[in-house]
């Protein structure tokens, strides 16, 4: 087996919308199934409430990391040929402070709030209308940010290079991070429902 | 076993796996190792099938259209690059070819001065699995031959006559100078003088079409 698939040519350009499809549909149901489709149940995250969020998500980086881990030792997925984001360092941190903002005021991010809206919810669609004008915005005033979109650019990096080891102690420090992380996770959510209500007992 | 995991618990019995898989993974080999690895056959088709070299005029069509998707690589020295490149070229050293970050799914054109060391970085490069990697047909002489200085054929037909003024034009554009026919006629209208001058250095022309080195970064992709 080969993999990546598109870029053995599994497929063309054309059924790689469908196949993107698919997976678009797959990743929102999974949203959904982690009740993603609920901004109270994302906001929960800032208050941490309800570290859901953190869960799902470092769960699918920890499953994501295993399997591309394993497929390309076993010679079946071509590390090498994976596309990796560049890094712009001074953008990623703008972009990212941008991003937070936006998520706590909206109570979405654009996945999830493409998953509300499929769900009905109209706060949903009004996210997403915002964040399609957002994106028309972004493409039309783009020669203006330009400059700015390229600052500290660092090349493509991962992190066995940066930091020079093997990329398995990688993997395995990621996997033990988020171990803790989701029982430290738990103890917070606890915590927090000890805080919420004065005599409940925190464990 | 079978007891004793189900009084784990899902999420720990899930955590438990990932912290093994985690640990096997610290003796992963994830990237293959570094000799070359020839599949002759494929080579050998490749290069028969004309699938291994671009021509000069269908690389300068891809410069005029500002054309993103490949990397034009220079494998000359820096004084001969300095003096002369095609437009939108890195300067990569045979030797530097491996310490210049390409990927293995680009499209990557390269030349010299004549076919050879292009064959040779070719041979290379697909011999450690890089697969769109195609060299310009008869290297940097063949570009100043075919699109710097097109030769006006000596009694043109019409079809003819069509094709060299397409290519003088493409010639003006790289900042070349179109020749006439190597004897006579009235092909003596051309200004033979300015070939004289410019064979040799010919200033590396700015094209406002043809994207400049920033943005060639591969495609897009990403979320």
């Amino acid at each position: 087996m080969n993999l990546p698939l598109y870029k053995f040519g599994a497929f063309g350009d054309e059924a790689s919308l469908v196949v993107a499809f698919v997976i678009g549909i797959g990743f929102g149901w999974f949203l959904e199934r982690a009740g993603f489709g609920n901004a109270r149940k994302l906001m929960a995250q800032f208050y941490l409430t309800d570290m859901a969020v953190f869960k799902v998500m470092f769960s699918a980086v920890v499953t994501a990391l295993l399997g591309v881990t394993y497929l390309a030792w076993a010679g079946w997925l071509d590390l090498s040929l994976v596309y990796y984001v560049p890094t712009y360092w001074i953008t990623a941190i703008l972009g990212g402070l941008l991003m937070g903002v936006g998520f706590v005021i909206g109570g979405y991010c654009p996945g999830t709030s493409v998953a509300s809206m499929a769900t009905g919810r109209i706060d949903g669609l009004v996210y997403v209308a915002g964040f399609a004008a957002g994106t028309l915005g972004f493409v039309l005033g783009y020669p203006l940010f330009k400059e700015l979109l390229a600052m500290g650019d660092l090349g493509v990096l991962t992190l066995p290079e940066v930091a020079g080891v093997r990329w398995g102690i990688v993997v395995f420090g990621v996997v033990l991070l988020a171990i803790g992380g989701f029982a430290g996770a738990t103890w917070v959510e606890k915590w927090m429902a000890a805080r919420a209500e004065p005599g409940a007992s925190a464990e | 076993m079978y007891g004793w995991l189900c009084k784990l618990g899902l999420n720990r019995a899930l955590a438990l796996l990932a912290f093994v898989l985690g640990a096997g993974a610290l003796f992963a080999q994830v990237y293959p190792d570094r000799t070359l690895s020839v599949h002759e056959t494929e080579l050998l088709t490749a290069s028969a099938r004309a699938e291994d070299h671009v021509p000069p005029a269908e690389l300068a069509a891809w410069i005029v259209a500002g054309r993103a998707d490949y990397r034009l690589l220079d494998l000359r020295d820096e004084t001969a690059f300095a003096e002369y490149h095609i437009p939108t070229a890195e300067n990569v050293p045979l030797t530097d070819l491996f310490a210049h970050g390409l990927l293995r799914n680009e499209k990557i054109v390269l030349y010299a001065d004549g076919d050879l060391p292009a064959a040779q970085a070719w041979l290379l490069l697909r011999g450690r699995g890089y697969q769109g990697v195609y060299t310009l047909q008869g290297g940097l002489d063949a570009w100043k031959d075919q699109v710097l200085f097109p030769m006006m054929p000596e009694s043109p037909s019409p079809e003819e006559q069509l094709r060299f003024e397409e290519a003088a034009h493409l010639a003006k554009l790289f900042g070349g100078q179109p020749r006439a026919a190597a004897s006579g006629g009235d092909a003596q209208l051309m200004d033979m003088s300015a070939l004289q001058a410019s064979t040799p250095a010919v200033a590396a022309p700015s094209l406002p079409a043809a994207g400049g080195g920033k943005s060639r970064r591969g495609p897009r992709e990403g979320c």
